[in-house]
């Protein structure tokens, strides 16, 4: 194994080894090395198989528009594949591994893709797996995604953390070039609030690369030396390793930050990467210019890599991309390319010049073949050579290396991410930043690829410019000498006529000119649909390196400006983003907030069992030892409610206190029956329509005081209600005095019902609630013992005597507690929401299941509840429309099964006895249903056409999911107590 | 007996049998202040403003327009209402069991608020005093700025359990430690 | 990612903290108008492309309902108002 790794210069610490390994084998590199870097100078030019002809790929560029060099890093759930080698900061330890080939990279079978690749054209895929439409699911989707993709995800759970924050600033600076070094150091100065992001581990962006000297030092050292100043200023952050990957609406940049993924061994206390959301007042993109591929046969061939990125592995790395390098060129890269390689002593075979006359002169010794074109390159997993022609003329030419320089294109992309298009520049002969308003700025070379100079001194003005928007003032900057930069101008050359082998556009998918060519004469022309049906650009990469070629390519076919092709579409994300950055903490129990009653600790003492709903966790069952199912449980607890006492958490209804002169009235309008009369310390039942006259939520109304109210939501709808009250009293009556609070977490609040309710709330409260003094509807502050204050409401939702005790938040364990121990002797047990569910069934009384969006009060046998006296109520106007009103609607009835033994289940449709099942024939369903250990059988509450004027009526529960029909006997839906003498014991 | 020793915090399992060393980035739960939603009635809402900030021993946080939460660390809810009683105009409602009042301070708060709040919370944009209704990780609370490294937030005691874990998780780099104040 | 709100009582929030209820142009007739304009108001809505007054709610901030004033291709907003003070205004005009 030879070295490429030159004995001294570069950005790399040669006193700090590090180990790591490539497809099992061991290598050292240095602390500062990328991957890629480390493998170069380890001479493992081959790096990857491609996509679809699984050719052998070299390293192409130094950096995140990296095509070819994509590995799989680490094992086991830190596995990530498609990991770019050229951005991955070399750490000890690190594990890489090759893909897309089988069984090893050096051999891999995949390659006779290569030999077959005259069928394997654009729309290959299209035209072949067509036929017979059958075989698409069962062989060739499977077939395709076997042999597609690259790297892999792994089946275990990632064990690291992510996070997510906000950031805010009166600049934004992406891209810690000279460009941005100078617009971060210019605002950073003046006092404004700057953040400066870049990809990269080492700020300074092409400074680190080039081998120009800044006020007489090399650019790297002036990187440094600003970087220093910009880290010592308290209103600048810095954010290296942070791709700003997406501009979004209102000036908010998304940026991932790699916080520890250069770590050996990572802290526990810190997340892998964090997501971050950048809110600027201004910002600069200072991205740079990428520079373009040469498109010839050949051109990807191991060793075969951009110009740039040879004196960045040179200046920065210290690593020589080969021994002897040849360069092809169309502008002033390839002549700088060649000066710093002989500067370092290697070896440069010769320029081959696009350009038949530049001003650009070679070192002293090297040759240059001006009007010169590589058509063709030799070797296999490495270069060994190329075919330079000129005026007819083939040479062969000997090299290991060959760096190509096909012009620049300034990097764009966030801006043209928000819809405006970039601008074709026949001057510079390349895409342009667009004007995107007065707040985001391109400057540097991302504004026009420029020399050193010029982007210095453009960071410090587009700076001053953007605060100077701001408000701010900013002083002069002095911009230091450069020497030693060159001029990048070029000429355009889009394709290499008469290559030999294919020439590629776009290296990760495989796309080369002739495709392009098959694209247009196939009828696919738009950019868009040429993009789609060669999948040029489609891949990982995006074509950040090949789509300004294609489009240059296929402006040449069809002989127009590139300009009247355009670009295909940018769009978030500018490179790939983990899943964990964008899960953040949300994954997991975590996935979304929790919500706890303050009668959880009582429930799960009580041995409760608890059902999700929303984000509640409510005790559903409280299972005692010996029973088997829930259903055990549930029937003893609703047996026992019915025959002594239950205690039930009802902490979850919405409650919401209506405050203020105008209350009265207001609440009015808000339910459908009569509230303005209901007088201080009483409660009532209350229905809410939506104003299509449909019923939307239904609770109680307690008034406490003249003008102060509080209501009862049910659970699943207490934000939702809360919504519509404020916005009925701030759009539609903004005139009425009334405040909405709510208090659904002040309180805890348990339901005591059953026949003992009072004699047990008795030794509780001190207050006197006997049936004279506190009788049914009742609503009122108590005392409880020791002089804690509560609210006491004689309310039942399971048809027995029963009462809501509220007290705060903090002693609802305690008392509920207490209550328990004050039951004991009458037989007190803890009931859930199941049996809450089964005691409502038999009393027939309607929950979300009934009032499920499409109910009106009369359908659910509520129609007493609709005041329509009162001259305006919400939902009063529409719901006496025709349909809302019509004798077949479905009405609320109850079921009992004919045969005692037989399960009727929610869901179920109802038909007419001996009717087959069919739409025409569809009767209603079941909206409820349970079995009554009171009556020891299933019931059910159904909604069922003109329902009401049925009972008696023999009817088929026809449940098509669970194949089964059940004969049942259409009934009231009032089961148990149908005169509610329990309710006024 | 009486319920008044029984009281139990939300978060009582949560700081109770944690360590008690205090690091410069500190989380505290304030074991019982008080809390009302003070709202003024239509025309009252500038009068019912300034007697509020008159109040003494508590501070008021803004919520929206004509509405505040009255906070207090050293009076009790009854304390406090009877203080407003005589406040023309305010409609009390007591939300001190209701929210959760947390403290975060320490030279990170900063950082480790910008992953639960998307407020700017740059003196030059939150000054001392200020407070605001906003998302606290990613439920509806209350954040107010009582010292320059130090804020106060308000939340809803339902919520509270997954509120505070998300707190300390956010700085656990920072070293966040947690304890009650009384 | 984001796009950033100006409550008038809170400031710039990311739109997280709000939900949007749809078009604030139409606006609730009086109980004994004509049964034409009920069911538009209840069911009728354009769909425009451009500037559009939309009701938001800052749910978790202010509580205020909110009407934002917005161009629904661009996102560019013209202008956020107090839902009740767009309905006094409304009445005044």
């Amino acid at each position: 194994m030879t070295s490429f790794r030159l004995t001294a210069g570069g950005a790399v610490d040669r006193d700090h080894a590090l180990n790591f390994t490539f497809d099992g084998k061991a290598y050292k590199g240095f602390a500062g090395d990328t991957l890629a870097s480390a493998l170069l100078a380890n001479d493992q030019m081959l790096m990857a198989r491609s996509f679809k002809y699984h050719r052998p790929r070299g390293v192409v560029t130094a950096g995140s528009a990296e095509p070819n060099a994509l590995m799989t890093l680490g094992i086991g759930g830190r596995t990530e594949p498609n990991a770019r080698a050229t951005v991955t900061e070399l750490y000890d330890g690190l594990t890489a591994k090759s893909q897309n080939r089988w069984p090893s990279l050096k051999h891999d079978f995949g390659a006779f893709n290569s030999a077959l690749s005259p069928f394997l054209g654009a729309g290959f895929y299209y035209k072949t797996f067509m036929w017979p439409g059958l075989f698409w699911e069962k062989l060739y989707e499977p077939l395709i995604r076997r042999a597609a993709g690259l790297g892999k995800a792994v089946m275990q759970a990632d064990p690291d953390r992510y996070e997510k924050s906000w950031a805010h600033c009166d600049l934004l600076v992406i891209g810690a070039g000279p460009t941005g070094l100078m617009a971060a150091l210019a605002a950073g100065r003046a006092g404004a609030r700057v953040i400066l992001a870049d990809e990269g581990f080492r700020f300074g962006g092409s400074l680190l690369s080039e081998g120009a000297s800044i006020d007489g030092r090399p650019a790297a050292e002036f990187a440094a030396s600003i970087v220093g100043e910009l880290s010592a200023l308290p209103n600048v952050t810095l954010m290296p390793r942070t791709t700003v990957f997406g501009w979004y609406d209102d000036m908010v940049f998304g940026a991932v930050e790699r916080v520890q993924k250069h770590v050996a061994a990572p802290s526990p206390d810190l997340p892998m990467e964090r997501m971050w959301r950048i809110i600027a007042k201004q910002a600069i993109l200072a991205t740079g210019a990428e520079e373009r591929p040469l498109v010839f046969g050949g051109n990807d061939r191991p060793g075969v890599m951009t110009a740039g990125a040879v004196r960045t592995y040179l200046n920065r790395f210290g690593v020589a991309a080969g021994k002897r390098v040849a360069i092809f060129t169309n502008g002033g890269s390839g002549y700088r390319t060649a000066a710093d390689l002989l500067a370092q002593g290697i070896e440069v075979a010769a320029i081959v010049d696009a350009r038949a006359q530049s001003n650009d002169a070679a070192p002293q010794d090297v040759r240059v073949m001006r009007g010169g074109s590589v058509i063709a390159t030799k070797g296999r997993l490495r270069i060994d050579g190329l075919i330079a022609e000129r005026s007819g003329l083939d040479e062969v030419i000997a090299c290991d290396a060959l760096a190509m320089s096909g012009g620049w294109s300034p990097i764009v992309h966030l801006m043209c991410q928000r819809g405006a298009k970039p601008v074709w520049s026949e001057d510079k002969q390349a895409f342009m930043a667009p004007d995107v308003g007065g707040t985001f700025a391109a400057a540097g070379s991302a504004a026009g690829f420029d020399t050193i100079s010029v982007c210095l001194r453009d960071g410090a003005a587009k700076a001053r410019a953007a605060l100077k928007a701001l408000g701010r003032l900013v002083g002069p900057l002095d911009i230091p000498d450069v020497e030693g930069e060159y001029d990048p101008s070029f000429a355009p050359l889009w394709y290499v006529p008469g290559a030999k082998g294919k020439a590629f556009v776009d290296f990760q998918n495989d796309v080369h000119v002739g495709d392009l060519g098959l694209a247009q004469r196939e009828g696919f022309r738009h950019i868009e649909h040429t993009k789609r049906y060669t999948t040029a650009g489609m891949a990982t990469d995006q074509g950040k390196l090949g789509n300004v070629n294609t489009v240059g390519i296929v402006a040449g076919m069809r002989g127009v400006s590139p300009a009247e092709i355009g670009t295909t579409t940018f769009r978030p994300f500018y490179t790939p983003v983990s899943f964990g950055a964008m899960a953040g903490t949300a994954r997991a129990e975590h996935a979304a907030p929790f919500r706890t009653s303050p009668l959880h600790g009582w429930a799960r003492k009580n041995g409760a069992v608890f059902v999700e709903s929303g984000l509640w966790h409510r005790s559903a069952w409280f299972p005692q030892e010996g029973e088997k199912t829930w259903r055990e449980s549930v029937d003893r607890e609703v047996l026992n409610v019915r025959a002594n006492a239950g205690l039930c958490d009802v902490s979850t209804l919405g409650k919401i206190e209506v405050l203020g002169r105008g209350a009265a009235e207001f609440l009015d309008r808000i339910y459908s029956n009569g509230v303005l009369k209901l007088p201080v310390s009483r409660a009532r039942y209350g229905l809410m329509l939506r104003e299509d006259g449909i019923v939307f939520d239904d609770g109680t109304v307690s008034r406490l005081a003249e003008n102060r109210y509080v209501i009862t939501t049910t659970t699943g709808s207490a934000s939702e209600v809360l919504s519509h009250m404020e916005f009925a009293a701030q759009t539609f009556w903004p005139e009425l005095d009334v405040r909405c609070v709510s208090v659904t977490d002040q309180w805890a609040q348990m339901s005591l019902a059953g026949p003992k309710a009072r004699i047990i709330m008795g030794r509780v409260v001190q207050d006197d609630i006997s049936d004279t003094s506190f009788p049914f509807m009742s609503a009122k502050e108590v005392t409880l013992r020791g002089g804690l204050k509560g609210r006491l409401f004689r309310i039942s939702f399971s048809g027995e005597l029963a009462y809501e005790l509220a007290v705060p938040a903090g002693y609802g364990e305690a008392v509920a507690d207490a209550i328990m121990e004050a039951g004991r002797e009458e037989g007190i047990c803890a009931y859930g929401v199941e049996a809450l569910n089964v005691l409502r069934i038999e009393k027939g009384h309607v929950t979300h299941s009934e009032l499920e969006g499409r109910t009106t009060a009369d359908d659910v046998g509520l129609g007493r509840m609709m005041a329509m006296q009162k001259p305006d109520f919400i939902g009063k106007r529409l719901s006496t429309r025709f349909g809302l009103t019509a004798a077949d609607r479905l009405q609320l009835v109850g079921l009992k099964p004919i045969e005692a033994d037989k399960e009727i289940k929610a869901g179920a449709h109802l038909l007419k006895d001996q009717a087959k099942p069919s739409l025409a024939n569809d009767q209603g369903f079941v909206s409820s249903a349970c079995f009554s250990p009171v009556l020891g059988h299933f019931i059910a509450l159904a909604l069922l056409k003109s329902g009401r004027e049925r009972y008696g009526e023999k009817i088929v529960v026809w449940d098509g999911l669970r194949g089964t029909e059940v004969a049942a006997e259409v009934c009231s839906a009032v089961f148990v107590d149908p005169e509610n003498l329990k309710l006024h014991l | 007996m009486s319920f008044h020793d029984l009281y139990r915090h939300v978060l009582e399992d949560l700081v109770t049998g944690f360590s008690t060393d205090r690091n410069a980035n500190h989380l505290a739960v304030a074991r019982r202040p008080a809390i009302l939603s003070v709202l003024a009635a239509a025309g009252q809402e500038t009068s019912v403003a300034e007697a509020l900030h008159a109040v003494e021993n508590a501070a008021p946080r803004f919520c929206g327009p004509s509405e505040w939460l009255l906070v207090s660390r050293t009076l009790s809810a009854e304390h406090l209402a009877d203080a407003l009683f005589d406040i023309r105009g305010a409609l009390v409602v007591d939300q001190s069991e209701g929210k959760v009042l947390l403290s975060i301070s320490g030279p990170a708060v900063r950082t480790v608020l910008a992953k639960c709040v998307a407020v700017d919370l740059h003196p030059e944009a939150f000054a001392m005093g200020q407070s605001a209704n906003a998302l606290i990780c990613h439920l509806p609370g209350n954040i107010a700025r009582t010292g320059d490294d130090e804020f106060e937030i308000v939340t809803p005691r339902s919520f509270a359990v997954s509120v505070f874990e998300e707190l300390l998780e956010m700085g656990r780099e920072h070293g966040l430690t947690r304890n009650f104040t009384e | 990612m984001a796009s950033l709100i100006t409550c008038p009582h809170c400031g710039t929030r990311p739109k997280e903290e709000f939900s949007i209820r749809g078009a604030a142009g139409p606006e609730r007739p009086s109980p004994t108008a004509r049964d034409e304009d009920w069911h538009r108001y209840v069911y009728v809505r354009d769909n425009p492309k451009g500037r559009y007054q939309e009701h938001w709610h800052h749910v978790a901030g202010c509580r205020r309902w909110l009407v934002v004033d917005r161009d629904n291709l661009s996102h560019e907003v013209f202008g956020v108002t107090d839902a009740a003070e767009f309905e006094r205004a409304r009445v005044a005009k």
